[in-house]
């Protein structure tokens, strides 16, 4: 045998046996499982494990960004010139686009008698670039290169240029993960924007599809229709674009749709994404992680029947009357352009 | 050179086992992805089988602890599956790697059918989502993939 060295004859191999390592391995294993499951200090050591990891994954995903900046190099004066024609485009109709929406949202406040305009939902952006991608069928996630020490906080929201992008599952010092909309187990609180009808999209681990499960067939679903955030389940707020209806299956044996959504964001392509602090004066912004560490589930309760000011009227009359100033926005009634979804049909208890 | 317990060969060993980790997790189309083999996996069984003194259950259990923390899952769970895995290699090391290669490629799917079934079972009582059955494809492409893990590994210590 060209291994039979000295140091591997089969005495000196014997002798370090290796049931009893074996046997702290499992156990030590098996510790960590258990406190992982936890959200004792198995989180603390998620955090520091994360900052030890994150070196590695920036070597894992050097070879796609440095394969990604030498195109970039190599890019020609006219297809840059294009683009930036392009870009200039976008910004003129962008800014026409807002000038129109201002005034909408003054109308808006106004219809709803509101004094004053709530402020802007976004209160704080972080512009972070994707150093690592995981986009297998079992695991949508992303690397993203700001963590702890920049103010990211679990279950914050992402987004890209086109739409949602996910949330962050796990916040290290330097890094965090986020957790795409497309992951296996992801799930978003959405509504169909023209029928304000709500669901829940979840992932399928498909880097362009989501999936609308659990629809019955008299939904009011239509191929082509916007699906955006309901803004309920307390994580993403209400009215940011989640994607658009491209299959609509109705199967007349088990009674139920099967829709199919194809994202706004490009999370193959994205490099960089948006991550979003809100404003929680805007009635559209999801609770504060304050809040929602203290919660043992995120809470789907409607505020209609959690009155936020004592002074309130009964809450049938308020489903009927217009809006009295100190009512909460139902959910889903974002300050989007046109993101106005109808009441609750049916009155709450 | 030969392999003992000499701090040299416990270099090779963590340093082939570091560009494994690399290699398997590098980001790969999405149906690549799928038939993609564990590297990291192979490397220590290879080394748990051939040189048992270098690398030892250590090895295993730092693999397995790396691949859970950038992998994801359940912290532990990859350490206890190739832990297991590990054990089970050096324990047999004497029997499989004296049988061609064509049989240590039969013993290789069988231990990572075992290891993925670990995985599994971790999964589902953790409550995570247990995949579908496209989980296991990479296990025959691990398996045949060992000859070539052999044939490279074997080259960097065997003085041949």
């Amino acid at each position: 045998m060209a291994f039979a060295g000295g140091g591997l004859n089969s005495p000196s191999a014997r002798e370090n046996a290796p049931g009893g390592r074996f046997f702290f391995c499992a156990l030590l294993s098996l510790l960590l499982m258990y406190f992982d499951q936890r959200d004792g200090w198995g989180q603390h050591l998620r955090y520091a494990l994360q900052a030890v990891a994150y070196p590695i994954q920036v070597a894992v995903g050097s070879p796609g960004r440095l394969a990604g900046a030498a195109a970039e190099m190599f890019r020609t004066r006219a297809s840059l010139r294009t683009e930036n024609d392009a870009l200039q485009k976008q910004v003129r109709d962008l800014t026409l686009r807002t000038q129109t929406f201002q005034a909408l949202q003054q109308e808006n406040a106004h219809l709803r008698g509101l004094a004053a305009m709530p402020p802007p939902l976004v209160s704080k952006s972080l512009l972070v670039d994707v150093v690592d991608a995981d986009l297998g069928p079992y695991r949508q996630r992303l690397v993203i290169n700001h963590g702890d020490r920049a103010g990211l906080y679990r279950s914050q929201a992402v987004v890209d240029a086109g739409g949602l992008a996910g949330q962050l599952v796990r916040v290290g010092p330097w890094s965090a993960e986020v957790m795409l909309i497309t992951d296996p187990e992801a799930a978003v609180p959405v509504q169909v924007l023209r029928s304000g009808e709500r669901t829940i999209a979840v992932g399928t681990g498909k880097t362009r599809e989501l999936e609308l499960p659990d629809l019955p067939v008299t939904t009011d679903v239509k191929v082509g229709d916007l699906i955006v955030t309901s803004g309920l389940g307390g994580v993403f707020p209400a009215g940011i674009p989640v994607g658009e209806v491209i299959d609509n299956k109705r199967d007349p044996d088990t009674l139920t749709a099967h829709v199919r959504i194809r994202l706004s964001a490009q999370l193959d392509r994205s490099r960089q994404l948006l991550a979003l602090w809100f404003n929680a004066a805007n009635p559209a912004a999801p609770m504060s992680h304050a809040m929602l560490d203290t919660l043992p589930a995120p809470s789907i309760a409607d505020p209609v029947t959690q009155p936020p000011a004592p002074a309130k009227p009964a809450a049938a009359a308020a489903a009927t009357k217009p809006a009295p100033p100190a009512r909460k926005i139902l959910p889903g009634v974002g300050p989007h352009g046109g993101v106005l979804a109808p009441a609750p049909k049916e009155p709450p208890q | 050179m030969i392999l003992g317990g000499t701090r040299d060969s416990r270099l090779l060993v963590y340093i082939t086992a570091l560009i494994a980790l690399v290699l398997s997790l590098l980001p790969v189309p999405q149906l690549l992805s799928i038939l993609w083999p564990n590297l990291l996996v192979l490397v220590v069984l290879y080394w748990s089988t051939m040189a048992p003194l270098a690398g030892g259950m250590l090895l295993g259990f730092l693999a397995g602890l790396t691949l859970d923390v950038l992998g994801g899952g359940q912290l532990g769970q990859h350490a206890f599956a190739l832990s297991l895995l590990t054990y089970l290699a050096l324990k047999l090391h004497l029997l499989t790697r004296s049988k061609p290669l064509f049989e240590q490629s039969m013993f290789v799917f069988i231990a990572l059918l075992l290891y993925e079934a670990t995985l599994w079972a971790i999964d589902g009582f953790g409550g995570h989502g247990t995949g579908n059955w496209m989980r296991w494809l990479h296990v025959p492409v691990d398996a045949l993939l060992w000859p070539v893990v052999v044939g490279v590994l074997g080259r960097l210590h065997s003085p041949r």
